[in-house]
């Protein structure tokens, strides 16, 4: 141990021998390691919602969504789904027809709504956003029990079956079974001329669709895409291919080589191929933005911990300044003196990220694990803390009798560690009711390893140079002056 | 051993001035004397007249206004602050009116301090440092910390300090201005049979005219000079 750890050591400790380190140590680790914690927090929580949102996200939507420019509808489509397919990374291709409709139900006179309507391939699109596991009812869209029950009244004829988003049907009003007129376009009537009477399609509801994702559970319809061909009258066309790509995030490169793979006429249109963060941008960037706000007001919180080692060094500057005289006629250099005051600061940064990285973790730990979690686990993380505190306290009690204060100590830590075990739980998004907001059940999150070590350079960082002021303040003391301060 | 005519340290036209705002206060006004190796000498003076002032240049706490302090002929403040401190370390000795001992360290680590500066060897180090808290009669009190001796044994353990380096030179400050008679009488006992031993050389700020008739030599500094 160097002469500059010996003094600045013993300087972090109180002067009461029986305490590892004094109030005024304690205080600014505790500062940086809160500060530290709260940013590992906060930012896992962060993490957690937009990796959350995003493999909900994921899981059931197409990586690339593959147009024409102009959203006009296309023939070949069997050959250019066989194209898309021959790419590299390409999972699946789903050829889709996505419109909008009017539509009103069975007991209703007015149209009630206005919803899309996604004509699919059933099996297709099983591979490239798990459709069926999705749905409640029936996906058969037409020999299913539903249509054959289907009420009739006139002389109607049913197009098909149709599987509603959940929320969607529960607005409609519409059970399984019900049926769902469609108005397709408007025809002249026969004998009024200057009349336009509604050409109207009947649907059978024969499934609901439970994604949780609000934007298809609110307002999307899924019907078979043989029945949107007839219904919009575009035999062996389609509007839309889905893309399931193998990694997510490959899905810029491969929306542009699917540009360039896919051969359209001029005369036919130009490909656009969206990926799923297009497509999503306005929620992601949201995230993104939000993250980069908080890591700003989060280094605040350390900077202004860091003013407390700063204001820590100070007074101990403040404190000490008759000893740096004294430790100065006994010889030690400007260098000498600067490096104690550093290595002080330094010391309680370092104590502080190193507290804090353990105590953010720690909650990050507690407030992800589910409920399944054994409950020996908790057990063993208080138990260690306390069995160490315990031994300490029994060790210290042997000669100086202050055995007592530890066991209070000790006492009070199973006291904190039994307040977080009650407390400290996975947030409930069901409990509270938020579920529908942030479409998960739990609150996430996720760690971020990268971060968390960036954090804790830069605390030690943000910490070291809090520290040169002080130091530079002690090391400049002029030795007279020193020594004649009271 | 005693009457050396070598001279240690010798003092030329020193100057020092303070300046309190417009106003020039000069308390040294060309100084010249010599000190010898292994010599017991007195500045005396009334006080106020610049006895610690000189006594801190000549010991390279202060710097002079003008003038020089030859060590060996070497003139100390034309060295860096990292080689005068190291200067400081190995060949100066101080002793104060008031101990300045580190309340945070024990005697010994008191006694070692000086050492640890520059030696990473910490077992030798207290060793000599024990050797020389016994020699001061405080053997037994190694492990306390300076709230825990008394006035004369604290002034016994800033002695002990100032020795471990084994410097050329001990400047002591009014080194028993502050302590009742009988520990005075011990200190200053401890500094003459010190002297006796060691060789090396004393430098004795005092106004104690019972000490200044006990040394070799007494300068007296009047009005900023020497007579």
């Amino acid at each position: 141990m160097g002469f500059e750890w010996f003094v600045a050591s013993r300087y972090l400790r109180s002067r009461r021998k029986q305490s590892f380190i004094s109030i005024i140590s304690f205080i600014s680790i505790g500062g940086v390691a809160l500060g530290v914690a709260t940013v590992i927090l906060v930012i896992a929580v962060l993490d957690g919602v937009e990796y959350g949102l995003r493999d909900r996200f994921l899981a059931n939507e197409a990586h690339v969504v593959f147009r024409l420019h102009d959203h006009s509808f296309f023939r070949d489509y069997q050959k250019r789904i066989t194209q898309i397919q021959a790419i590299d990374e390409v999972v699946a291709a789903s050829p889709v027809i996505l419109s909008q409709t009017a539509v009103f139900p069975e007991h209703s006179e007015a149209i009630q709504d206005v919803i899309y309507i996604k004509g699919i391939d059933p099996v297709a699109e099983d591979r490239v956003t798990g459709f069926s596991k999705l749905v409640s009812g029936s996906t058969d869209f037409q020999d299913s029990e539903y249509i054959k029950n289907a009420r009739l009244i006139r002389n109607e004829t049913i197009t098909g079956g149709i599987v509603l988003g959940g929320r969607l049907a529960a607005r409609l009003g519409v059970i399984k079974g019900d049926l769902l007129r469609f108005v397709v376009t408007l025809a002249k009537h026969p004998v009024n001329e200057s009349m336009l009477i509604p050409d109207l399609a009947n649907f059978v509801v024969i499934g609901f669709y439970e994604s949780e994702m609000a934007v298809y559970d609110n307002n999307f319809g899924f019907i078979h895409i043989n029945d949107a061909q007839k219904l919009y009258n575009k035999a062996n066309r389609i509007n839309t291919i889905f893309v399931r790509l193998r990694d997510a995030e490959l899905a810029p490169q491969i929306a542009r080589k699917i540009e360039d793979t896919v051969q359209f006429t001029v005369l036919e249109g130009i490909p656009d191929a969206r990926t799923w963060m297009e497509l999503q941008a306005p929620l992601f960037s949201a995230l993104r933005l939000e993250k980069i706000a908080t890591v700003i007001i989060e280094t605040l919180i350390i900077l202004v911990a860091s003013f407390n080692i700063a204001s820590t060094l100070i007074m101990t500057v403040m404190e000490k300044t008759k000893d740096v005289g004294t430790l100065r006629t006994l010889g030690s250099s400007r260098g000498n003196i600067m490096r104690i005051f550093m290595i002080q600061g330094s010391v309680i940064g370092t104590l502080g990220t190193m507290l804090g990285t353990t105590l953010g973790l720690a909650f990050c730990w507690l407030l992800s694990s589910n409920a399944e979690r054994p409950a020996y686990w908790y057990i063993i993380v208080l138990a260690v803390p306390i069995a160490l505190q315990v031994l300490i306290a029994l060790w210290r009690a042997l000669p100086n009798r202050d055995g007592w204060k530890f066991a209070a100590a000790a006492l009070w830590i199973i006291g904190i560690g039994f307040a977080l075990y009650c407390a400290v739980r996975p947030i409930s998004f069901a409990e509270l009711g938020l579920s529908h907001i942030y479409q998960m059940n739990q609150m996430p999150i996720k760690v971020n390893w990268f971060f968390v070590i960036f954090i804790n350079v830069l605390s030690l960082l943000i910490c070291w140079l809090a520290t040169l002021y002080p130091a530079w303040q002690a090391a400049n003391l002029k030795p007279v002056e020193a020594l004649q301060h009271e | 051993m005693k009457n050396s005519t070598e001279v240690l340290i010798r003092v030329v036209d020193l100057h020092k001035s303070y300046y309190d705002g417009e106003t020039e206060l000069q308390v040294l006004q060309g100084i010249n004397f010599d000190i010898y190796t292994s010599e017991l000498l007195a500045v005396v003076g009334a006080s106020g007249v610049g006895k610690s002032t000189l006594l801190h240049i000549i010991g390279t706490l202060d710097r002079p206004t003008a003038g020089s302090v030859l060590y060996s002929e070497d003139d100390v403040f034309t060295l860096p602050d990292k080689e005068l401190a190291g200067f400081r370390n190995k060949e100066i000795g101080f002793v104060f009116q008031f101990h300045h001992l580190l309340p945070e360290f024990t005697a010994l680590e008191n006694v070692a301090m000086a050492a640890l500066i520059t030696t990473p060897n910490h077992k030798t180090v207290y060793k000599e440092a024990e050797a020389l808290l016994d020699y001061v009669g405080l053997a037994e009190r190694c492990t306390h910390y300076p709230s825990q001796l008394s006035g004369g044994e604290r002034q016994r353990v800033a002695i002990a300090r100032a020795l471990i380096n084994q410097p050329r030179v001990v400047l002591a400050d009014e080194p028993t201005g502050n302590l009742d008679r009988r520990s005075s009488e011990m200190v200053l006992e401890l500094l003459w049979d010190l002297n006796a031993k060691s060789g090396q050389a004393f430098v004795i700020v005092t106004h104690n005219q019972k000490l200044a008739q006990q040394v070799d030599r007494v300068v007296r500094l009047v009005d900023g000079k020497i007579f």
